[in-house]
């Protein structure tokens, strides 16, 4: 006869064991052993690990270059999040209206969110090629310009060329939670509005936005958070340069540990990331509480 | 006045669409656009003269089935081990009451704001020593990190509507747990194994940061690595790499045509 005590330890070892296990080991425990590496000097050429105390902080809090991929972070962040509502937004509200063909479109609209950064990357490096793409083509043919962008390339034009395809892809996100959120308005609510005098406009301030804030809020957290530690999307087209105008925090992490093979200083560099992760996170919980969804009281 | 706002509405849905819409016709026109066109300006935006000659070059003069098949092996095993680790979890966190479940909801989402670059240099260090760099391994586990608490999220919350009166009366037919929960629960669950599957694969399919810097040597890339080296050499054969992107793009193009009810149930638990 098993006790059936020790069969429900069992039980509950076996099935959330596994998850635990997997979480523990490949998502906290690399996050651990990166702040704990942030306090000790560790390059790629020597395997020894020498206890440095606060030193690896004290240096990139020191250097501008840490600072200059904050800010450049900071900015990245704003700019693409930004983007991303206001298409997010408009792209939901049009979406939201009944049309022909609306499923096809709709579908198309969610594509982007879904693609691989690397198609996106490539495809956006295509169309904005100074030699061969397509929209320096247009821009010359209609005199928009005199000589061709280069988008990517150029110092003025990299961080912005960067943030619009960022909104580009990861608007669709928004477009998604936001048309969901639409869809759930009470017509009665806009009956009501145009019964009152209401114009369309008047409409939109008074119905539509305040049965949007909190999910513009949701979306303005969670992809600020993302996207402040974005990577691929910039390392791809841009490799953080020319001449580091979009190196942000993550890109200067990977150059300080591949490029400079300075895994304590790279360590240091994530762990200011990981603070700043942690600020949105609480943020996030506080306000939203996610695990609301669940039941973890039976 | 009614009519000027209907026409404007319309003007918008047009530029909205086309901004949306163009860089896919683009990138599939280009692939079909024989080399010689592609580097003559000025383009033709519709054009007759398709030819498959960049798709050819793609399978046959480059490594790219090569790194199909990598980019599979890593989805598949991603695949394999999030639906065992998050259906269990699911299971587990549903049907039995013990302490600490708060925490763990909050320890699963906080790991599924971890940023891969937080993750990717240390996983180096680490898989370095364990001579796990360049190995299938190394790669889907990297991979666990970015899709598990997603997953586990997504069959917490599905299995709170599977109906536990259901495996009930299968223990009162004389069903043990186990049985029950493989020829009643599992079943039900179904469609919340399905999304957990696609959402494995894409997050593993569409990986660039781990595969990049886990995965070092030439033979174990994935495409996306491996495409963002066809760009890194000079006088890019942009018709080839169009052509890969399309093909890379392929998956997603199904689910969000096919499989969307599950896209969508998993959109809403990311908040």
């Amino acid at each position: 006869m098993v006790n059936p005590r020790a069969e429900r330890r069992a039980w509950v070892l076996g099935t959330t064991g596994p998850a635990l296990l997997f979480l523990a080991v490949v998502a906290y425990l690399p996050i651990a052993y990166a702040v704990a590496l942030s306090f000790f000097k560790k390059t790629a050429f020597n395997p020894a690990m020498q206890w440095v105390g606060a030193n690896n902080y004290r240096f990139i809090l020191e250097e501008p270059e840490l600072w200059n991929a904050f800010g450049r972070s900071v900015l990245f962040t704003v700019g693409s999040v930004a983007l991303q509502l206001a298409l997010g937004l408009v792209a939901a509200l049009l979406l939201n209206r009944a049309f022909r063909g609306r499923t096809v479109v709709r579908s198309l609209f969610v594509l982007p969110y879904l693609l691989p950064s690397i198609v996106v990357a490539l495809v956006f490096q295509w169309l904005l090629s100074p030699e061969y793409g397509v929209v320096n083509q247009v821009l010359m043919q209609t005199g928009l310009v005199a000589r061709p962008i280069n988008f990517f390339g150029g110092l003025g034009t990299a961080m912005w060329s960067v943030i619009g395809m960022a909104g580009w892809q990861y608007g669709s996100f928004a477009t998604l939670l936001i048309l969901a959120r639409l869809q759930a308005i009470n017509p009665k609510l806009y009956e009501a509005a145009a019964v009152s005098g209401a114009g369309p406009l008047r409409a939109f301030w008074d119905v539509t936005l305040p049965a949007l804030r909190t999910t513009l809020l949701v979306i303005a957290l969670l992809r600020g958070i993302w996207m402040f530690n974005k990577f691929d999307s910039i390392w791809l087209v841009t490799h953080g340069g020319p001449l580091k105008h979009t190196e942000t925090l993550p890109l200067y992490a990977y150059r300080l540990a591949f490029e400079e093979f300075d895994f304590g200083l790279a360590a240091a560099v994530c762990s200011v990331m990981f603070v700043v992760l942690l600020v949105g996170a609480v943020l996030y919980f506080k306000l939203f509480d996610p695990t609301r969804e669940i039941e973890v009281g039976r | 006045m009614r009519q000027i706002q209907a026409y404007a509405t319309l003007a918008l849905l047009f530029v909205v669409l086309v901004i949306v819409a163009f860089p896919f016709y683009w990138m599939v026109l280009s692939s079909v656009t024989p080399r010689e066109a592609l580097f003559q300006p000025p383009y033709k935006f519709v054009r007759l003269d398709f030819s498959l000659g960049n798709y050819r070059e793609l399978l046959f003069a480059t490594e790219f089935v090569r790194y199909f098949v990598n980019s599979l092996i890593a989805a598949v095993g991603a695949i394999v081990l999030n639906v065992v680790a998050a259906t269990l979890a699911g299971y587990g966190l549903t049907r039995f009451a013990f302490a600490g479940k708060k925490p763990f909801a909050f320890g699963t989402l906080f790991s599924y704001m971890f940023p891969p670059m937080l993750m990717a240099i240390p996983l180096y260090i680490l898989f370095s020593a364990l001579r796990m760099r360049n190995t299938y391994t190394g790669l889907v586990l990297a991979h666990m990190a970015i899709s598990l608490p997603l997953n586990i999220w997504l069959m917490w919350q599905y299995f709170q509507i599977v109906p536990q009166s259901l495996e009930e009366a299968a223990w009162v037919s004389g069903a043990s747990r186990l049985r029950a929960l493989r020829q009643v629960c599992l079943p039900s669950a179904r469609p919340g194994i399905l999304s957990v599957a696609i959402f494995s694969f894409a997050l593993s399919w569409n990986d660039f940061t781990f595969a990049f810097i886990l995965q070092t040597d030439r033979t174990m890339f994935t495409l996306p690595v491996g495409l963002a080296s066809f760009v890194e050499q000079t006088g890019v054969h942009w018709g080839m790499v169009m052509a890969a992107a399309v093909l890379v793009s392929v998956p997603t193009f199904l689910l969000v045509f096919f499989l969307q009810r599950y896209l969508l149930s998993g959109l809403r638990a990311t908040g």
